[in-house]
């Protein structure tokens, strides 16, 4: 092949594959907006708090932008807005040893950010993030699980609560919890947080009596190993 | 191998900027580090100093290839640079925005509440990584980049020697300069947002970068041992139009999971997959013409010029396309991994490349015969293995991450503070060798042609 003919496979080949990319483009922006909810105002009052506290400078979203903090595409979807907008706005004051900075973020754009990410949390990405193997199959390999454990997968409590390392940090440790409180003061916690613990973020837990009742049995189970 | 003409010391200033900057780069990047482990340790927080980081390494690499852009152009138009002053006000310019920008960036550190909204767009940061630069900012850099291109355009224009060296490196730098425009639109959707941010992200260093790379690298063969420009420019266009081939679709992997649709899985898989060709073929290139290589007076020149196409080949090729496949990345993705890659890319394909123009072109700029190349080989090995241990290190804390996060489902803060916590010491370890290794690079930067050339033995020796 001669010099010439390797310039005009150079050019000729890029540009027809600059015209296939730019198809795609087209037909993928034609896409998108069938894949995501619609954008309310305040969903894009929110992306613009996103980017003046320039939030990517620490987190990814959509697994893009730093490894420094979480991936913030679903975090709307697994933790309550309520802990959510409490922990954006005083970091440290909900959680003693969190890395994030108070940047002074006001309840009105805490509530944008939530919208938006909220809005995030909704969009079709392909299966990403996946779901954990192993956390996704203890539990249903192996025993039955008691009525109690029902109720803790029921309301999502893992998403913010850890047991022996399996969940969130967002929340205290739970591993030993039932060596920490008695029955009454962990139903009492579970119809009222905040009564019980001041500056608590975490919601009321909303189930039937019954169900309290199973869930609280379950908690005075994890006490520390005494074998 | 002397400077042939006057205007071609221009390049000297934008390697100074560029030089600086890259300490400042590394600098910050150990600070970062260190945030790993103490978060709090010092006064501007992680996201400030991430900011500074990334900036600091896209604008001195721009800064770095322009100086070079500079050298080459009237070497290879055989004119004067069609205005030297033109060039010297396009680089004060550009010296004085970029100070701007990172004044901003500080000021944010202080006082967040002043990333003001003024005519819809963010005053100081637009808090979208590696193109944080607010609006006005990217206005004035795009102004800068008109004035360098027209500049050397019109150079070659004088004489019209359309070299496919100068040809390639053009039109690289245009579709360079043509991908900053998508990264100046405002979309409400964060989907489409981080659709078009890869388009500036990706087409430039996996599109326009790696052009501007396969142009440089001939022109430095062709300098250091006097290769033949004939078989040079044939095995350039294969290269460059390998890398457009292959790197235009391969975009698609990022297209994975932003929100796209499901074909971008099949497109960018496959793509992506053959973006390492053109790379090896650069290495075997690089192989090849230094084999019949006899007389050989700057031997840092063509030592910087070897490691960089064998480094863009491990970083950008190798460590990308262990995760690229979706069945792979949808694990991997947005994980120490991912920082792995980026940095042995970063540092293979664009460092050593424009440290390599600096020692092929700076001893002729300030004609120097020859020089002690002693300090040059020693910054190598310094930066070159910290990286590579570095890589290693943060691969690692990935390979972690991904197990207990992804598959086992432990918490991310869970996995940082504690399980991780090792690696970050040795990072910053690694990170602080590093920054060794730029300090004695900025010390031969600068002494470099001021001190008496060694004995002439060199040459004949290595034969």
């Amino acid at each position: 092949m001669g010099n010439k003919a390797a310039r005009n496979l150079f050019i000729i080949g890029s540009l027809f594959f600059f015209v296939v990319f730019l198809a795609l483009t087209v037909d993928t922006l034609g896409k998108l907006d069938k894949r995501a909810p619609e954008i309310t105002q305040a969903v894009d009052d929110g992306k613009m708090v996103w980017h003046k506290y320039d939030c990517i400078g620490c987190h990814t979203i959509l697994g893009n932008g730093t490894y420094f903090a979480p991936d913030l595409t679903k975090v709307a979807a697994r933790k309550p807005k309520s802990y959510l907008k409490q922990f954006i706005m005083d970091p440290k004051g909900v959680k003693g040893d969190a890395v994030m900075p108070t940047l002074g973020i006001s309840s009105t754009e805490a509530d944008n950010l939530l919208a938006f990410l909220d809005w995030m949390s909704k969009v079709d990405t392909n299966g990403w993030p996946p779901k954990p193997i192993l956390a996704t199959a203890a539990g249903v390999g192996g025993k039955e699980l008691t009525a109690g454990q029902l109720v803790y997968q029921a309301q999502g409590c893992s998403n913010c609560h850890s047991i022996s390392g399996i969940g969130g940090t967002s929340g205290p440790d739970l591993t030993k919890v039932g060596s920490r409180r008695d029955r009454d003061w962990l139903i009492g916690h579970f119809k009222d947080p905040q009564k019980y613990v001041k500056n608590s973020a975490m919601p009321p837990v909303t189930a039937s009596n019954e169900e309290i009742d199973q869930l609280t049995a379950y908690m005075l189970t994890l006490k520390e190993a005494t074998k | 191998m002397t400077m042939k003409y006057k205007s071609q010391r221009i390049a000297q200033y934008f390697y100074t900027f560029a030089i600086l900057l890259f300490l400042v780069q590394v600098l910050v990047g150990l600070i970062g580090a260190l945030e790993f482990i103490w978060p709090n340790f010092f006064f501007l927080k992680f996201h400030i100093i991430k900011t500074l980081h990334v900036n600091a390494l896209v604008i001195w690499l721009l800064a770095g290839l322009m100086g070079a852009t500079y050298y080459v152009v009237p070497e290879e138009s055989e004119t004067e640079l069609w205005s030297y002053p033109l060039a010297l006000f396009q680089f004060w310019a550009t010296v004085v925005t970029v100070t701007l920008v990172v004044i901003g960036y500080i000021w944010m550190g202080f006082d967040p509440q002043a990333n003001k909204t003024v005519f819809g767009t963010l005053i100081l940061n637009e808090g979208r990584e590696y193109i944080e630069a607010p609006r006005w900012a990217d206005i004035l850099i795009v102004v800068s980049v008109l004035l360098f291109l027209f500049n050397n355009f019109m150079t070659m224009f004088k004489t019209k020697k359309w070299t496919g060296i100068q040809g390639t490196l053009l039109g690289g730098l245009v579709f360079l300069a043509l991908m900053y425009l998508p990264g100046m639109v405002y979309t409400k959707s964060m989907v489409k947002d981080q659709f078009w941010w890869w388009w500036v992200v990706h087409l430039w260093v996996e599109g326009a970068w790696e052009v501007i790379a396969g142009a440089l690298l001939a022109f430095m063969l062709m300098k250091v041992i006097g290769a033949k420009r004939e078989v040079l420019e044939k095995w350039m266009y294969i290269e460059v139009g390998l890398v457009m081939f292959t790197g235009l679709l391969g975009t698609g992997h990022h297209y994975y999971w932003i929100g796209t649709p499901g074909y971008w899985l099949w497109v960018g898989g496959i793509f992506s997959s053959l973006e390492p060709l053109p790379l090896l073929l650069m290495v075997w290139d690089a192989f090849r013409t230094t084999r019949e290589a006899r007389q050989v007076t700057n031997r840092a020149g063509l030592y910087y010029t070897v490691a960089h196409a064998i480094f863009n080949f491990v970083g950008a090729g190798l460590w990308g396309v262990i995760h690229t496949l979706p069945q792979v990345n949808k694990w991997t993705h947005g994980t120490q991994i991912t920082a792995a890659h980026g940095h042995l890319a970063f540092y293979g394909a664009y460092v050593l490349l424009v440290m390599s123009m600096i020692y092929v072109t700076l001893p002729a700029i300030r004609g120097v015969k020859e020089y002690d190349p002693g300090r040059a080989f020693a910054s190598f090995w310094w930066m070159t293995i910290s990286m590579i241990f570095m890589v290693f290190v943060l691969t690692g804390a990935g390979m972690v991450q991904v197990y207990m996060e992804r598959l086992m489902g432990l918490d991310y803060e869970a996995v940082k503070a504690n399980y991780n916590l090792w690696f970050w010491v040795f990072r910053a370890v690694f990170g602080a060798g590093f920054l060794v290794g730029v300090a004695i690079f900025v010390v031969d930067y600068f002494k470099l042609g001021g001190e008496a050339a060694p004995a002439l033995q060199t040459a004949t020796d290595r034969g």
